[in-house]
């Protein structure tokens, strides 16, 4: 690198510093950047210890024909978020994996929509488009109408078969698993290679249930894409919802009802508490310990119920809508279920204290299924998974939205990153979800629940943390229709740390880990 | 695969029920009395996930759990399709996981039933006609009944296993 080119990657190094700092309403900073610099800026950004939480393209953006790329950087502790904007010249890019390794799956997933090649990347393997997908076939181009197609697997080139990575040696040996299980579970591919009973290597490959969640979405009108968010996944809906209406309000400069902000504060934490109970019981089930299991289940299904009072659906579907809320919730649902939460929390904590006193289940969290703390930044782990092993993020705090700024929310951390640690993490998260619907319903005022929306051409983004972490979505309306809608879910982030997490574990316990890590297969393949 | 006529005459959506729990009492005794007598004593069914938003894994999850508890009634959720007498599809059928459907459904034993939970797995729901989806579970195999819902409630599962109870008392 010459002088020279040194001097204005580091004058942009100070622009993107800066951007963290300026006040701005939106709380996102968009940079330009050309082609030249970025190559010079990009082994510079570890230095800044800026976070790629997410990498999407755009084609035709703002009128200006061909690519854009959308470096998304989150720097903790910092409100802003800053996006470089870097426009292609033609369908070429380089890499950044090698110093933002967050970037390997954004890449190929880019590679596959758009058929950007990113020259020097490490890992050109397809990713969503499996080998059912013909050669040369990139669903977001805006050439491709979305329509049925025949595809062929005789018009793949050998090249794109997937091909596994292979653990050699003596006594390695390797366990396929997947994409069907022996439980009902969501469809994916484990290959382990494994010594003895220890897992050597783990390489999980995704996306069976790829369903062109985000090209469904263009063309769509606004009010009509909430359906859409709220099938990302399904135990994840209402905080895809919001953050889907969110998004679009940012970009119509719609201001949200105060009641309808409180009741979906109170949907939202629902969400949370159901979603968290499924795995506390999860976890128990999958050490053998059904007794355990039986407490937070029968929670569970009760919270489910009170779901269903309260929206007429368990998973809190068709609630949400642009502007606010469908339908109000009346004060009584909301005051049997302010009574209930005292005897739940109650019941909670019993059924805590149970595992807690119980050694052969402690015996089987502890230790298992370690995240180290120093993956957390480079490969994006978010939510519990990355509070567990005591990093302090939580987007409602990190980056509030709706009326979470009202409420003192703590960081639920933990030190040890393992299996118990995300139990009792969880374990926090669930009261303080209670505090928070308790304190939401009784500061909830009659008023509207619903704003009108004058759909905006523009783009926007909005962070939402849902029960597995922050989930991202990035819209760009043009003409009042949906042009791009991008998808980013905790879990999409997180199934990268169960690569590492299960690294010199026993076989057994993988369904342990990935039960601890709730990861939405779902969410990941859109 | 596909009988011509078979998926456009024979499944039907199953009746909706009234969500209590005496409704899912009732329901669940009279599916153990014709279980009892077609399948003599019990229903094996191996659950494969074609592309749902996994809520519908979430419900046939709950029908294990200490509120539901369907296994008194002579159900279980078994883990390889080569113990299985039905299969439950759920999700429109994408086309990365087309090949994988067929091949559980091939080595299932006869009588080879299938049912399609869910609106996406009854006709594509949201998904129909767009690049990554094949479209509901009859576009690709003999579908015996259809369970609408987003997701269909346990009730609503189990009325819909009376109702396939009911179709092969007539076969």
């Amino acid at each position: 690198m010459d002088n020279d080119s040194l001097k204005t990657a580091n004058l942009l190094l100070n622009k993107i510093c800066q951007a963290y700092f300026t006040r701005q309403a939106a709380n996102e900073v968009y940079l330009p950047v050309s082609e030249s610099d970025f190559r010079e800026l990009v082994p510079l950004l570890p230095e800044i210890e800026v976070i790629l939480i997410s990498l999407f393209c755009v084609e035709n953006f703002e009128g200006s024909a061909g690519f854009t790329l959308f470096y998304v950087l989150e720097k903790r502790r910092e409100r802003n978020i800053v996006i470089l904007q870097r426009h292609l010249e033609g369908a070429e890019a380089v890499s950044v994996a090698e110093y933002l390794p967050s970037a390997g799956w954004f890449e190929r997933e880019i590679h596959d929509g758009f058929g950007i090649e990113f020259s020097d990347a490490v890992d050109k393997r397809r990713l969503f488009l499996h080998e059912a997908y013909p050669h040369g076939f990139h669903p977001l181009l805006k050439s491709f109408k979305n329509q049925d197609i025949t595809p062929s697997r005789k018009s793949i080139n050998a090249t794109e078969n997937y091909v596994f990575k292979e653990v050699k040696g003596c006594g390695v040996y390797q366990i396929p698993v997947g994409p069907v299980h022996a439980g009902i579970i969501e469809p994916g591919h484990f290959r382990f290679s494994v010594i003895g009973e220890t897992i050597f290597n783990l390489e999980v490959r995704m996306f069976y249930k790829h369903r062109g969640l985000e090209k469904l979405a263009e063309g769509k009108k606004p009010g009509e894409t909430v359906i859409v968010a709220e099938t990302i996944s399904g135990d994840e809906s209402a905080a895809n919802a919001a953050a889907f209406c969110l998004a679009v309000e940012k970009i119509a400069q719609c201001r949200v009802p105060e009641r309808a902000n409180y009741l979906r504060t109170i949907l939202l934490e629902m969400e949370r508490i159901y979603s968290h109970l499924g795995d506390l019981a999860g976890m128990n089930v999958d050490v053998a310990f059904g007794v355990g299991a039986s407490d937070f289940l029968i929670l569970r299904e009760e919270i489910l119920r009170f779901n269903d009072t309260l929206t007429g659906s368990r998973f809190l579907k068709n609630m949400f809508c642009l502007g606010g809320l469908k339908k109000d919730i009346p004060s009584k649902s909301l005051l049997t279920l302010n009574k209930y939460l005292d005897i739940f929390r109650n019941r909670l904590q019993r059924a805590n204290d149970y595992i807690h006193r119980t050694n052969s289940a402690i015996d089987r969290f502890e230790t298992t299924g370690i995240i180290k703390k120093e993956l957390i930044q480079p490969l994006n782990i978010t939510g519990p998974a990355a509070r567990a092993t005591g990093v302090e993020i939580d987007n409602r705090v990190d980056h509030p939205y709706g009326i979470y700024h009202l409420f003192e929310i703590t960081k639920r951390t933990a030190v040890n990153g393992d299996v118990l640690a995300r139990f009792d993490v969880k374990m926090a998260e669930i009261l303080d979800s209670i505090d928070i619907i308790q304190k939401s319903i009784s500061a909830l005022k009659s008023g509207s629940i619903i704003a009108e929306v004058v759909i905006k051409d523009g783009y926007g983004m909005a962070l939402v943390e849902s029960a597995r972490g922050q989930n991202l979505h990035w819209i760009y309306v043009k003409n009042g229709m949906i042009d791009r809608y991008k998808i980013r879910t905790a879990s999409f982030c997180n199934w990268q740390s169960i690569e590492h997490a299960v690294l010199g574990n026993i076989v057994p316990d993988f369904p342990l880990i990935n039960k601890s890590l709730n990861l939405s297969y779902a969410g990941t393949d859109l | 695969m596909i009988e011509p006529f078979h998926n456009l005459f024979r499944p039907r959506p199953a009746p909706k029920q009234p969500q209590r729990d005496s409704a899912f009492e009732e329901i669940g005794l009279q599916l153990k009395k014709e279980i009892s007598s077609i399948f003599g004593r019990s229903l094996a069914i191996r659950e494969v996930d074609s592309g749902s938003d996994n809520s519908t894994e979430i419900e046939l999850n709950n029908l294990s759990t200490p509120y539901y508890d369907i296994e008194r009634f002579g159900i279980s959720f078994v883990a390889s399709p080569k113990h299985a007498d039905v299969m439950v599809v759920t999700g429109a059928v994408t086309l990365n996981m087309e090949t994988a459907v067929l091949k559980t459904y091939e080595v299932m034993p006869s009588p080879k039933l299938v049912i399609a939970i869910g609106d996406d797995a009854c006709d594509g729901g949201i998904f129909k006609g767009t690049y990554a989806v094949r479209g509901g579970v009859d576009k690709i195999l003999m579908v015996d009944i259809k369970i609408p819902g987003n997701p269909p409630t346990p009730t609503q599962i189990m009325s819909g296993l009376l109702s396939l109870m009911e179709i092969l008392k007539r076969r």
